[in-house]
């Protein structure tokens, strides 16, 4: 009993030396530069934040995914130092960001219209957006009547607020906010939509150039003056290709130093080996 | 026959509860263990990338660190609760208390993490953080942790307490010298199964504490981390990269070996003392 | 003196804690109920950008979900526990808790991988689905996530049956079967009711692994029965827009008030669970 209580007291002791210790060894904290939202833009971001990392090592940087919509509320809310997005602001976000935010343009990028590779080999060769706006408002439900093979199409559509569903709704739908009522199933990170299409053989999705693969295809788009582009490079630099958009940063203006020498050099050629190497296209 | 052919037949709607588990437990092992290399482990944290390459090191201090410390934050919590119980609470108030603390064990996870979200991240603004996280995590797990706690205190026979009370020991000498010696082993048990369960939860954590990459040591309260839940969480909607995929299965097999590892400490803890008496 | 102090500090922290939880929940959630009133719980549309907050898909869906968990879970974990308690010898008890325990500790999100990868291909390849996202997805895994908490109490009420009436059933000639539905089960049937009432509030605020495989979409399945259809739960839907709607706006309330309707569904079933045991104790 006596050894235990000895024991105890020791341990006491140890807690709570632990407990005074422990405000100090926290403060000893290095800066940290938190970065959330859009899933397209994050491959760039995570590429960008350890080549800087490793010639600024007392810079710590967190990235984290969630969409557009998250990294704009994110950092709004103040609950991120940089949020990602890979669409313009809506309205209503522009009001909350007033002045103190500028919007920084990194990249630009193309959505494909994604589609399983056995969509592709049954002979659907190209779409009109026209088609393509009637498969997402229901009207046409099965691959025979776009000159593929006899299967219900998969359509799948992305959470509201992503930037992806924005561009896409946009050009497509006619408007940003469109309601797509023929979709079959809600999908949210790129990763979670190309896992999807990769499994189905009869899906269709959206989805930034740079996440297709040799099992999800990007179609090719009919225009109404009979020509047909696909998301390539060169048809987003000559602006023939209709559905693309600029990748952004949003941050306040009145910045820490730490935050101001990331951004400069997110802003600085050093950045364009990590947005090729991603499959965008750098700005200049 | 006829009771052969009900126990037949119970037989077979239960084995499921056997079948299942066990092939749970073989497919994760089957798809876990072969992502073990040397990488998994690499203490080289920081690293960023797609979770594809890097090892999980960051993940798994993340998990503890948010676990051991919402324990840590609801134990003298929940035994002061209990001490209240046991000492001062009369049976109205005792009853009123277990009611409050089954309901609130009943709530869902998520709900705490939606709550922690508006008033940790937001309002105290305190941003994604380790300490918003573990906080969270605290409040799901203080009603189990309290009951465990009352429940321990139980089962000192009253014999004891009566003795001591009529030895005149004070309230606080009860406590240190009847309760503490014959309940300790039960409030561990509690507590390293508290540990265990704060590893299984993903919703709460999920807004509150941790990021996608990034974070290295929590070198702050305030700063995210990297959880394992979370790590699987975002792997899991990945199928075209077979190293994330791979790396996925491996995150999950040394999750559910931490949880049991945890289980089975709470386990010995407590046959140890049901063989002591 | 530090005893007390800490005891009083305890208490009054956890009623605090107690009441700013309750509080937040509802005066976040107020705003909502007091610009819609109580017609989201009826109507069918979520599309926040159009400001139409309807509960009911979310609702329905839940209760699928439930529904089919609580079809497969109760007879497995019934007869698992009769098996275990009243077929099997005491030595294989240790075998059968052993496999339970591990049902128990897997957490959410390895059955929501599970279930991804296992799951959904298995149910797209053989019931000819489009991607295996559907209600019946869900609602197996829900079944195998609440099938320890239905196994265990269902136990625990078994043992619970005074030994008497075992002899008692014997005595009076009651073949195996006969004892077990005439006498057991019924004795135990408040325990293995409050079982059901604990499991369906654990599925129902299950997130993770229903998330992963419900396939997130506001529709009504059609036809009502049609359980293949993809589908969303209050959990799933809480769980996807939680990170992206801005604190303050119409849409965050919504979320709080979904969050809240779960929270009293669940004390329902909670209250529901504990209160007739009690009765029965002291009748």
């Amino acid at each position: 009993m006596v050894f235990g209580c000895r024991l105890y007291r020791m341990l006491n002791r140890i807690i709570l030396a632990c407990i005074l210790l422990l405000p100090f060894q926290f403060s000893l904290a290095e800066s940290t530069i938190s970065i959330a939202g859009s899933s397209t833009v994050l491959p760039v971001m995570s590429d960008a934040a350890q080549t800087y990392k490793n010639d600024n090592p007392s810079t710590n940087i967190t990235v984290s995914g969630g969409g557009s919509g998250t990294g704009i509320n994110a950092v709004i809310n103040g609950i991120v130092d940089i949020g990602m997005t890979s669409r313009q602001p809506t309205e209503a976000e522009w009001v909350k960001l007033s002045e103190k935010f500028e919007l920084i343009d990194i990249a630009r990028d193309a959505v494909a219209i994604a589609v399983s590779k056995a969509v592709i080999k049954s002979g659907v060769s190209s779409l009109s957006l026209e088609q393509i706006a009637d498969i997402y408002r229901g009207k046409i439900k099965n691959w025979k009547d776009v000159g593929g093979f006899d299967e219900e199409i998969l359509v799948i559509d992305k959470e509201p607020s992503r930037g992806t569903r924005h561009v896409f709704a946009e050009v497509v739908l006619g408007d940003a906010k469109a309601r797509a009522p023929g979709a079959s199933l809600i999908s949210g990170s790129n990763n979670e939509e190309r896992s999807i299409i990769t499994r189905s053989n009869q899906a269709i999705g959206m989805l930034s150039h740079a996440w297709l693969n040799d099992d999800v295809r990007g179609i090719t788009l009919k225009l109404d003056n009979g020509d047909t582009v696909s998301a390539s490079p060169e048809h987003v630099l000559d602006g023939s290709y209709p559905i693309q958009r600029s990748l952004s940063l949003i941050v306040a203006k009145n910045r820490s130093e730490a935050l101001q020498s990331f951004i400069a050099f997110l802003q600085s050629p050093a950045l364009v080996p990590s947005i090729e190497k991603n499959g965008y296209l750098p700005l200049n | 026959m006829a009771n052969r052919f009900t126990q037949a037949l119970l037989i077979a709607l239960a084995l499921p509860a056997i079948a299942v588990p066990l092939a749970c437990l073989l497919y994760l092992l089957m798809r876990g263990l072969p992502g073990f290399d040397s990488n998994l482990f690499s203490l080289n944290l920081g690293e960023s990338g797609f979770g594809s390459s890097q090892g999980i090191m960051a993940q798994v201090i993340g998990s503890l660190a948010l676990s051991i410390l919402s324990c840590l934050l609801a134990l003298p919590l929940a035994i002061g609760l209990s001490l209240y119980s046991r000492l001062y609470a009369g049976p109205r108030s005792n009853s009123v208390m277990q009611h409050v603390l089954t309901t609130f064990q009943s709530i869902p996870p998520l709900v705490y993490g939606l709550c922690g979200l508006v008033v940790f991240v937001h309002l105290l603004g305190w941003g994604i953080s380790l300490a918003a996280g573990a906080i969270v995590l605290a409040m799901i797990i203080l009603p189990v942790l309290t009951l465990n706690t009352i429940h321990a205190l139980e089962r000192v026979p009253s014999d004891y307490t009566d003795a001591a009370r009529a030895l005149g020991m004070s309230p606080s000498r009860v406590v240190w010298h009847v309760w503490r010696p014959r309940a300790w082993r039960s409030l561990l048990t509690g507590l390293f199964l508290a540990v265990a369960r704060t590893l299984s939860e993903t919703a709460p954590i999920l807004f509150t504490a941790t990021v996608f990459s990034g974070a290295s040591w929590p070198n702050s309260l305030f700063a995210p981390v990297t959880s394992l839940q979370t790590h699987i969480f975002y792997l899991a909607q990945e199928a075209v990269d077979e190293n994330a995929v791979a790396r996925a299965w491996s995150s999950a097999l040394v999750l559910v070996t931490l949880v049991a590892m945890f289980s089975l400490i709470a386990h010995l803890l407590n046959r140890r003392r049901s063989h002591h008496g | 003196m530090l005893l007390r102090s800490w005891i009083t500090f305890s208490v009054i922290f956890s009623l605090a804690l107690v009441l700013i939880f309750v509080g937040f929940l509802v005066s976040a959630s107020l705003p909502f109920f007091l610009d819609y009133g109580l017609s989201p719980i009826v109507s069918s549309e979520w599309y926040p950008y159009e400001d139409l907050y309807g509960f009911l898909p979310a609702l329905v869906g839940s209760a699928w979900a439930i529904v089919i968990a609580l079809a497969i879970a109760l007879p497995c974990g019934l007869a698992a526990a009769i098996v275990s308690v009243e077929i099997l010898p005491q030595r294989y008890h240790g075998l059968i808790n052993l496999c339970i325990d591990i049902l128990a500790g897997i957490p959410s999100v390895v059955y929501g991988l599970l279930g991804i990868a296992l799951l959904l291909p298995w149910l797209k390849n053989n019931l000819d689905l489009l991607s295996g996202h559907s209600l019946l997805a869900a609602g197996l895994l829900l079944a195998v996530m609440i099938l320890p908490t239905i196994t265990r109490l269902s136990q625990d009420a078994l043992r619970d049956v005074d030994n008497s009436y075992r002899e008692a059933a014997s005595s009076l000639g009651l073949d195996w079967s006969q004892r077990l539905f005439s006498v057991l089960l019924p004795q135990a049937w408040p325990g293995i009711r409050s079982a059901s009432l604990l499991a369906t509030g654990r599925g129902l605020g299950e997130t993770i692994a229903v998330m992963l495989v419900v396939g997130s979409i506001d529709r009504i399945p059609e036809p009502w029965y049609n359980l293949l259809a993809p589908a969303q739960t209050i959990t799933s839907r809480i769980g996807r827009e939680m990170g992206e709607a801005s604190v303050g706006s119409s849409q965050w309330s919504a979320l709080m008030a979904c969050g809240l309707v779960l929270t009293l569904c669940v004390m329902l079933l909670s209250i529901l669970a504990h209160a007739p045991r009690k009765r029965l104790a002291r009748g």
